[in-house]
């Protein structure tokens, strides 16, 4: 018994681009491409990605903003409020402001001698003195220096450690987390039970240790938290790497002849990208938050350099007098977080294949 | 189809423990493949057609599956103690496979170029540009049109007739001497699969392949493969040249396989034969036919021993104690 068999349909002698008129053809659409689109759609997150975006630009760019150098002091210009008129009257107006409610306090109706005088050399000074021509849009803080200077160069630090924190923690936490993903039993166990170990460990008396003993600079700063910052991201790839090793695909790229390694970083690793993506764009804020709080409690980096975290820390001390020293690396630091958290929502969004096509 | 046996499997067994035993889903295979061959492998699922296949590439997922004993010769080197470096490169090189769902065995995310780039650089030692020329062309050959523009492309571009079509063309690009095809057309419509099945008889007659296809369908054994086995229960009952087979199955399990297809040129009474009851658990499983509760023809002894394998000549044998008697 013989079953019929089945050639290919073939219509009269037509040519194969003939036949194939209608056929479907779609230009290659990357993921990637696939997600800007999406992202693009997305309002709050776009903004997130400008704000972003800015930041970034400006605070590499600040050594050669025209504007002063984060550490140039001016004693006589110590606590000017934001204003975009020239030092010298900003100082003047403070200073009378000032003589005013001692006036009045005095119950006197006009300066006595000594303020006179002391009014008459101060104009004296800005009419001759150049560096009273200086502009401080965002005010100065204790030791006169420009706040706006001292915000950038402090978003560098910020962000640079927002950064490294996060690529430290994306490499090694691919790394480890593929790894024990894959390998399973012994290698996973030993992995995973090293990341429990590092997880018990409190975090802050770690890093706390770290300055102590091997001093406080910005090295050791990244380094510490560099240290702790792999942890979750290794789990989270591990997890991707056990659902996805057991994939069709993989198998079939093993029938293919292809190595371990080569599974586990070509076939694998970008199957998590989209998760470790958004993972990673969510870990920036938090970094730069445990810079800040370790700034905060005066473990982070040492004066005359500025983060965003001892820039609050500095302005916290002078709130009620000064409230600009506070506000405004506050709001500079609290607007970028706000920007990073809408970016990675969004890119969660936009790396999502369930979401395609919609809306 | 020459004489020369390039594939022997002999008395392979592949185990899985499990937390309720001892799953014997491979229990003493042998069969041998010629080159230029098309052998099939039927039976029902979890008859162990595929572990089989798994078994022979050495990709048996370990634990909890294990090779426990028989050998695997490809030529004169055993598949199974091959140190996995030398076997990489047999696998997608002179072994290659294809699988049941083309949905899910290409890398989504990576291009179809990448894919089939990657094999055709790790084993033939191509470059990028020589080796995307040689991808463009094997896409050719598998009927994909405009393959200079789809190559780029990516999996979920392709409707699931072409990504099996990429898969073949991806699996015969080194130009393996056997080719594994574990269901192909299962996962695909009804009109795609014999293009498909098409396809590759007429690749690998033309680039002198030996086939291994694995299927629960009948109808397509019969119209591609020259030799078969019958699986049941982690063993072959039967086994023979495909004509030989189909014109006189001497297993009763053959018998009611071939007895449940719908043929058009016997009449019938309406209602289409079936074997009764369900395929065993082969977990634990005694010393005995695995069959005898299904089987109309079973005797005591079935129940005691499991039947000697009985030749017939040409090749074609079975394992059933309506050809031997007990000793």
């Amino acid at each position: 018994m013989k079953f019929p068999k089945v050639r290919n349909l073939r219509i009269g002698g037509k040519a194969d681009a003939e036949l194939n008129e209608f056929a479907q053809s779609m230009k290659p659409v990357s993921l990637w491409a696939d997600a800007w689109k999406r992202l693009r759609k997305n309002k709050m997150a776009l903004g997130g990605l400008y704000i972003v975006a800015f930041y970034v630009v400006a605070c590499l760019a600040a050594p050669i903003l025209p504007i002063y150098h984060y550490e140039d002091q001016v004693i006589a210009h110590a606590n000017l409020p934001p204003s975009l008129r020239p030092a010298g009257e900003v100082m003047l107006d403070t200073r009378m402001a000032y003589m005013g409610k001692v006036m009045k306090a005095e119950a006197r109706t006009s300066f006595n001698a000594k303020e006179q005088a002391e009014i008459q050399a101060m104009k004296a000074d800005v009419a001759i003195n150049p560096q009273h021509k200086r502009v401080y849009v965002l005010g100065t803080d204790n030791l006169g220096r420009d706040l706006l200077s001292r915000t950038l160069y402090g978003g560098r630090i910020s962000i640079m450690i927002g950064l490294v924190g996060t690529i430290t923690a994306t490499l090694v936490g691919i790394l480890l987390g593929s790894i024990a993903g894959y390998a399973g039993g012994r290698v996973d166990n030993f992995i995973m039970r090293f990341v429990d170990i590092l997880y018990g460990l409190p975090y802050m008396l770690v890093v706390i240790i770290m300055m102590a003993v091997f001093g406080k600079n910005v090295i050791n700063l990244f380094v510490a938290i560099a240290l702790v910052s792999w942890l979750t991201l290794a789990r989270v790839v591990r997890g991707q790497v056990m659902s996805l090793k057991n994939a069709e695909f993989v198998e079939a790229a093993r029938s293919m002849g292809a190595s371990p390694a080569r599974i586990v970083f070509r076939h694998l690793t970008p199957n998590t990208l989209g998760v470790i993506v958004v993972f990673a764009t969510l870990l920036v804020p938090d970094f730069i938050m445990s810079e800040s709080f370790l700034s905060f409690l005066g473990l982070g980096v040492s004066a005359p350099l500025a983060s965003w975290g001892s820039l609050v820390s500095e302005g916290t001390a002078t709130m009620e007098l000064y409230p600009w020293q506070l506000l405004v690396p506050a709001i500079s630091m609290t607007l970028f977080l706000f920007a990073m958290n809408f970016l990675g929502d969004g890119l969660r969004d936009a790396l999502d294949p369930q979401s395609k096509n919609r809306a | 189809m020459t004489d020369e046996v390039i594939l022997r499997v002999r008395d392979l067994r592949t185990y899985f423990n499990t937390d309720e035993g001892v799953v014997k889903a491979v229990d003493g295979v042998s069969f041998e493949l010629r080159k230029g061959e098309t052998l099939g492998i039927v039976g029902e699922s979890g008859s162990g057609k595929s572990v089989t296949n798994l078994s022979i590439m050495n990709m048996i997922p370990n634990p909890p599956g294990k090779i426990v004993g028989g050998e695997v010769l490809f030529g004169e080197r055993d598949l199974l103690k091959m140190p996995p470096r030398e076997i990489r490169e047999i696998r997608g090189n002179k072994i290659s496979m294809i699988f049941q769902d083309p949905m899910t065995s290409l890398n989504p995310f990576l291009r179809i170029s990448t894919q089939m780039m990657e094999t055709i650089m790790l084993h033939q030692g191509l470059g990028k540009k020589d080796a995307k020329a040689k991808a463009i062309e094997m896409l050719a050959l598998a009927g994909i049109p405009a393959p200079e523009k789809r190559i780029d492309a990516y999996p979920h571009q392709f409707s699931g007739g072409m990504r099996q079509r990429v898969m073949i063309a991806m699996s015969l690009s080194c130009n393996p001497e056997i080719l594994i095809a574990d269901e192909p057309t299962s996962a695909l419509d009804v009109t795609i699969q014999a293009q498909i099945l098409d396809l590759m008889k007429d690749l690998t007659a033309r680039l002198g392949t030996a086939v291994i296809l694995i299927t629960h369908s009948l109808g397509v054994v019969a119209g591609t493969c020259d030799t078969l086995c019958v699986m049941y229960a982690g063993r072959v009952v039967e086994r023979g040249a495909t004509e030989d087979v189909f014109a006189a199955p001497k297993h009763p399990y053959t018998r009611g396989l071939i007895k449940s297809v719908p043929r058009l040129d016997i009449a019938s009474d309406g209602r289409l034969s079936s074997i009764q009851g369900q395929p065993p658990n082969v977990i634990d499983l005694p010393e005995c036919c695995p069959f005898y509760p299904r089987c109309d023809q079973a005797k005591d002894i079935c129940k005691k021993k499991y039947p000697e394998r009985s030749d017939f000549g040409n090749g074609h044998s079975a394992a059933c104690w309506l050809y031997s008697e007990a000793k």
